[in-house]
């Protein structure tokens, strides 16, 4: 079955209960999406306090593809990707990872599906501070019981440079280091998609280059997709798609875009 | 999955040392006071089983006479009349018999040169009678002689060496039957040991015991050691046939099992007395887990939230804390083992201090005590982070990244469980105390219930931590500016970490304020009684030890006192126990027409000093309970076996002494054998008589009495006074621990604190503030924290100390009482400990620096 009509049948299905009614066609995800959004709408507070984070996003990312989000502080971004990657629930619509509808899962799934399906990056405090480097990459497989991949641990481990820092503490790593050990962390379940968090945010210019030189060789050599939230022109241009969000809704996007198109773009939002 | 999560624990733990390390020291202190409490009943008990069969394995049979009925009352082992000596020539005589021989003890008392008595460390002082090296005790002499006659006289070698007496010397001692000299002729010993189990012995040949201790040719028990080839019981039988009825024998292993079980019995008691306090420490140590447990989760928050965002389960997050609480338990639980074996030690040495003359015994670990204490130990840590562990399970994964979200996922609602633990608490204390009947029942409720309430008050104290710390901070932000505005302001601002900081002492000072409650409430209850009930000017008592005859003293004394004219009566009173009606009853014996002058009998029918022989006096309402009423018959056994047709003839409403039921003297010396015990006796002054002139002749006329102690009303209060502070000072010795591990707690919470505010701590630290102004300000906020828990103790064992109070007889207590200096003196200690426990958090706080402070996210 298309993960499209999929979607739409869950959706489709929710609008009896209680959701709004399904998304028009015109914004179908092409066929093959790694993961995406329809009519995605997250609402905080009440009344006179509700803020609409996202309202009526639909979006689709493909398989094998660096996407990056961009958008100003507050455009609702960072929201989008919590709410892709399952870490927060949307008010109405639906997310979906693969041919899993999100809001089908129960916590257990979730959490399983996070371990296998899901990558993540973020921008600080991405590791935890009592295990070694290598402990770390590993952490996903081990909390589900098993050793991975080891081959590909191992290829993750000397693409990021790293075999000789494995047995350190974060404490004892640079930043940037920290930063490869997250980010082989994410690719070691060889998980469908990996979501990053801003993941230069922290990082001066050289190593957050580096970081997102790296991460664009893992979608290209390595067929891995990507999707990252950032407002950083340069670090957007290292993707092939850029979308823009601004209050809530997705309002334009590029395709293998230069940081002086994205920068651009950003203007005229605003941003 | 097991794996991870356990690298996961075992990292947590070593990377966060000092908090392990604090965390296992609660469950070791809990731990140590447990296997401590068994390691030394068992090593007690052992000691005093070898002790025990060391003494009397020798003796092959033994005879006595029967007991009239078992009297199961605490410490009331069954009483036995004595039998006359002439019967050991009779024993002696059957086949089988080869050794046959008297054992019986007297109260006795060794003078010093200067005609002292001399103390006996803690033990007692009694005579004894020398039977040979036989075999059948293990009395064995030590040097010199044996003791041969009027002129001679042995002691233990202990308290010889103690005394410098050498074989030789002349050595005076007092009997009931006056004040001897004799010459030393050896010392003895039990076996090996130099001393008789710590106690004082005089020791004579048989027949002189006889004479001087004043039997009246009776004699406890004959012990017989058998021929060889002779069979036990036959021998018994052979020996009950020839003797008159009302003796029994009793063979080496009964006697050795019967002995051992009653003086388990004490150490039983004693040793659950000391688990109530263990397991309070332990409770408190629960706290102090808990306490733990529930900060670093919330400063972990992102590495937990991490972990889920990653992968992990809740379950997983949630198993991760236990296992770290297990490491910890088993860790606490193994060292606070080993630290039990030292606490043994210590507490015998305490008691020995105040002189309760225990041997040091081979400490003793029993698996028990091993799985008690790993139940215990493990129990309580897993017990404790229960609550923290489920909320480290609900931390979502999205706190990762919004750190703001995972704070209120673990965010407690406190207030309704304290209200219904507190209510459910007070219903079962009140139950337990007013409704609930038998001691265990009573105890058990009243426990739990008074758990229940420490919890409760512990979750409930959260709402009033603002506002009372706020009050108790006013003068400290008055005097010490803004340190002390600051230290008011942390306090304040954190009611829920202050509140279940301060839970752990609030438990330690509210047990000692409701025993200080409970104290002066018994000390101004026997003050208003004696005031009340009692007309007398001098109390006697026995003068030390204790001891076999239960430091009873000569009928001698109060008839010297009597005969004196400046005296218009006095009587003793004499303790007989009794059957009446199935029921083992206390029956005092004393001289009806003084009693009636000195005690306040409030007589409702008869007359006391028209009772006779054949008359009972008894209390309104033990003789309604028994069904009995005024110039009723009823049927009384005594325990040598007589029963006799008493008659109800007085009848009185006043039982301030706790005594229900009076019997004349006559009565008493007819139906008890052998020597007459006076427990304590009572005198007034004439009319007219000046009191100093009344001290001085009785002191005149006492003096050769050494072994009583006559005081004056005064004196006696005084005394009683001084045995009850003594009481609570051992309480609160015994919950030195809790509170000892309580000022931990604050400590530990106070450095998380200060870690989790350090950037908070370098801001200050950049806009001026000094080291030394840093370092006050967490100082004071340890001494509120502190002090808020003292206070809200003392508030809930004032309660507790004067609800157990009022649930005492009124015949006990009769009135409550609080005491103002020793409230003062909770609330100083509780600054001293706030201090104590801000050492480390302060330097801590005042040692970091600036610019890093600052960088810390």
């Amino acid at each position: 079955m298309d993960v499209t009509e999929l979607v739409r049948e869950h959706a489709g299905r929710m609008t009896d209960v209680a959701s709004p009614p399904p998304p028009s066609s015109s914004a179908a995800a092409p066929s093959g999406a790694a993961a995406g959004a329809v009519d995605a709408t997250k609402i905080y507070g009440v009344g006179d306090a509700e803020v609409r984070a996202l309202d009526g996003v639909t979006v689709a990312f493909e398989t094998g593809k660096f996407t990056a989000i961009m958008g100003p502080s507050g455009s609702g971004k960072s929201t989008l990707l919590h709410c892709l990657a399952g870490l927060d629930s949307l008010t109405t619509g639906a997310t979906y990872i693969g041919d899993t509808y999100l809001a089908s899962l129960d916590d257990k799934s979730l959490t399983e599906l996070r371990r296998t399906d899901v990558g993540f990056i973020f921008q600080s405090f991405n590791l935890i501070p009592t295990l070694t480097a290598d402990e770390n990459i590993r952490l996903p497989m081990m909390l589900g019981g098993d050793t991975g991949d080891t081959a590909w641990i191992e290829q993750v481990i000397d693409t990021v440079g790293l075999r000789d820092r494995l047995g350190h503490r974060p404490s004892e790593l640079s930043g940037g280091q920290q930063q490869r050990v997250a980010v082989a962390r994410a690719l070691a379940s060889r998980p469908k998609i990996v979501f990053a968090d801003e993941p230069t945010g922290n990082l001066d210019s050289v190593t957050g280059t580096e970081i997102l030189d790296f991460m664009r060789r893992a979608v290209r050599e390595l067929g891995q997709t990507i999707v990252m939230v950032t407002h950083d022109p340069n670090a957007a241009a290292y993707a092939d798609r850029v979308i823009f969000v601004a209050d809530g809704h997705v309002v334009d996007e590029l395709t293998d875009p230069s940081a002086d198109d994205v920068l651009d773009k950003m203007k005229h939002l605003g941003g | 999955m097991a794996g991870s999560t356990q690298l996961l624990a075992r990292r947590s733990l070593r990377a966060r040392l000092g908090r392990t390390v604090a965390i296992a020291f609660a469950v070791l202190a809990g731990v140590s006071f447990v296997s401590g409490s068994f390691v030394l009943a068992d090593s007690l008990g052992r000691s005093f089983d070898q002790l025990i069969t060391e003494l009397v394995q020798g003796i092959d049979v033994q005879v006595r006479s029967e007991a009239a009925f078992d009297n199961d009352d605490f410490g009331g082992d069954d009483t036995r009349p004595p039998i006359p000596v002439e019967l050991v020539d009779v024993v002696a005589g059957v086949d089988g018999v080869a050794i046959a021989e008297p054992d019986f003890e007297g109260r006795a008392q060794i003078l010093d040169p200067d005609g002292e008595p001399i103390s006996s460390a803690g033990g007692p002082t009694f005579g004894v009678v020398w039977s040979g090296e036989d075999g059948l005790t293990s009395v064995t002499l030590k040097e010199g002689r044996e003791p041969a006659g009027p002129g001679d006289v042995a002691l233990d070698k202990a308290t010889a060496d103690r005394a410098g007496f050498e074989i030789g010397d002349t050595v005076s001692y007092v009997t009931d039957t006056g004040t001897h000299e004799a010459t030393l002729v050896g010392t003895i010993g039990l076996s090996d040991s130099d001393s008789f189990v710590g106690a004082s012995v005089v020791v004579l040949d048989i027949e002189t015991g006889l004479d001087r201790y004043d039997t009246q040719g009776l004699v406890e028990t004959i012990n017989i050691g058998l021929a060889e080839g002779a069979d036990a019981d036959a021998v018994s039988a052979a020996v009950l046939n020839v003797l008159p009825a009302g003796l029994e024998t009793i063979t080496s292993e009964e006697l050795i099992e019967e002995t051992q079980d009653e003086v388990g019995e004490f150490i039983s008691v004693f040793g659950n007395g000391l688990l109530g306090f263990a397991f309070v420490t332990a409770f408190v140590a629960a706290f102090i887990i808990n306490n733990v447990f529930q900060i670093t989760i919330g400063q972990r928050l992102r590495e937990l939230a991490l972990m889920r965002a990653i992968g992990a389960s809740g379950t997983q997050v949630k198993r991760l804390i236990r296992i770290e609480a297990l490491l910890v338990g088993i860790i606490g639980t193994v060292l606070g083992v080993l630290a039990g074996l030292v606490v043994a030690r210590l507490i015998v040495a305490a008691f020995n201090a105040a002189g309760a003359g225990f041997p040091t015994p081979d400490l003793v670990l029993l698996p028990r005590t091993i799985i008690v204490a790993a139940i215990v130990g493990i129990g309580v840590t897993m017990l404790s982070v229960i609550v923290p562990a489920r909320r480290a399970a609900k931390i979502p994964p999205l706190a990762a990244m919004r750190p703001d979200i995972g704070y209120t996922a673990i965010r407690s609602r406190r207030l309704v469980a304290g209200v219904v633990l507190s209510s459910i608490g007070v219903l079962m204390l009140l139950g337990g105390l007013f409704l609930a009947s038998g001691t265990s029942a009573i105890i058990g409720l009243a426990a739990i219930g008074a758990l229940l309430l420490f919890l409760g008050v512990a979750s409930l104290s959260a709402t009033v931590a603002s506002p009372v710390s706020r009050f108790i901070g006013w003068p400290i932000a008055k005097v010490f500016k803004t340190p002390g505005r600051l230290a008011q302001d942390n306090v304040s601002r954190t009611p829920r970490r202050t509140a279940s900081s301060a839970a752990a002492l609030m438990i330690g000072v509210a047990l000692v304020s409701a025993a200080a409650v409970f104290a002066s409430s018994l000390r101004n209850s026997i003050s208003a009684t004696f005031d009340r009930a009692i007309n007398a000017d001098y109390v006697v008592q026995s003068d030390g030890g204790g001891g076999p005859g239960d430091g009873g003293f000569p009928p001698v004394v109060v008839d010297t006192l009597a005969a004196l004219p400046e005296i218009e009566a006095a009587t003793p009173f004499r303790i007989a126990f009794a059957q009446i009606d199935g029921d083992v009853k206390t029956l005092s014996a004393v001289d009806p027409v003084a009693a009636e002058q000195l005690v306040e009998f409030d007589v409702v029918d008869g007359d006391l000093s028209e009772i006779e022989i054949t008359s009972l006096a008894v209390h309104d309402e033990a003789a309604e309970s028994a069904g009995l009423a005024f110039g009723d018959d009823v049927d009384v056994t005594f325990e040598n076996g007589e029963t006799r047709t008493l008659q109800v003839d007085v009848v009185f409403s006043d039982n301030s002494f706790g005594l229900n039921w009076f019997i004349g003297l006559d009565l008493h010396e007819e139906v008890t054998a052998g020597t007459q015990d006076d427990l304590f006796a009572l005198a007034k002054l004439a009319d007219g008589v000046d009191a100093a002139d009344g001290d001085r002749a009785v002191e005149d006329a006492t003096a050769e009495f050494t072994q009583v102690n006559v005081q004056s009303n005064a004196e006696f209060l005084q005394e009683q006074e001084d045995q009850i502070n003594q009481l609570l000072l051992v309480i609160s010795f015994l919950l030195l621990f809790a509170i000892v591990i309580a000022v931990i707690g604050i400590s530990i919470t106070l450095a998380l604190g200060v870690f989790e505010r350090t950037r908070e701590i370098g801001l200050l630290r950049a806009v001026g503030m000094s080291r030394r102004q840093t370092r006050r300000s967490v100082r004071w906020e340890a001494v509120i924290v502190s002090l808020f828990g003292a206070v809200v103790g003392i508030v809930l064992g004032t309660f507790l100390g004067a609800v157990l109070s009022i649930a005492v007889p009124d015949n006990i207590i009769s009135e409550l009482a609080f005491s103002p200096v020793i409230i003062i003196g909770i609330l100083v200690g509780a600054v001293v400990a706030g201090l104590f426990a801000a050492l480390y958090p302060s330097h801590k706080a005042s040692s970091m620096d600036v610019l890093t402070a600052i960088a810390t996210e």
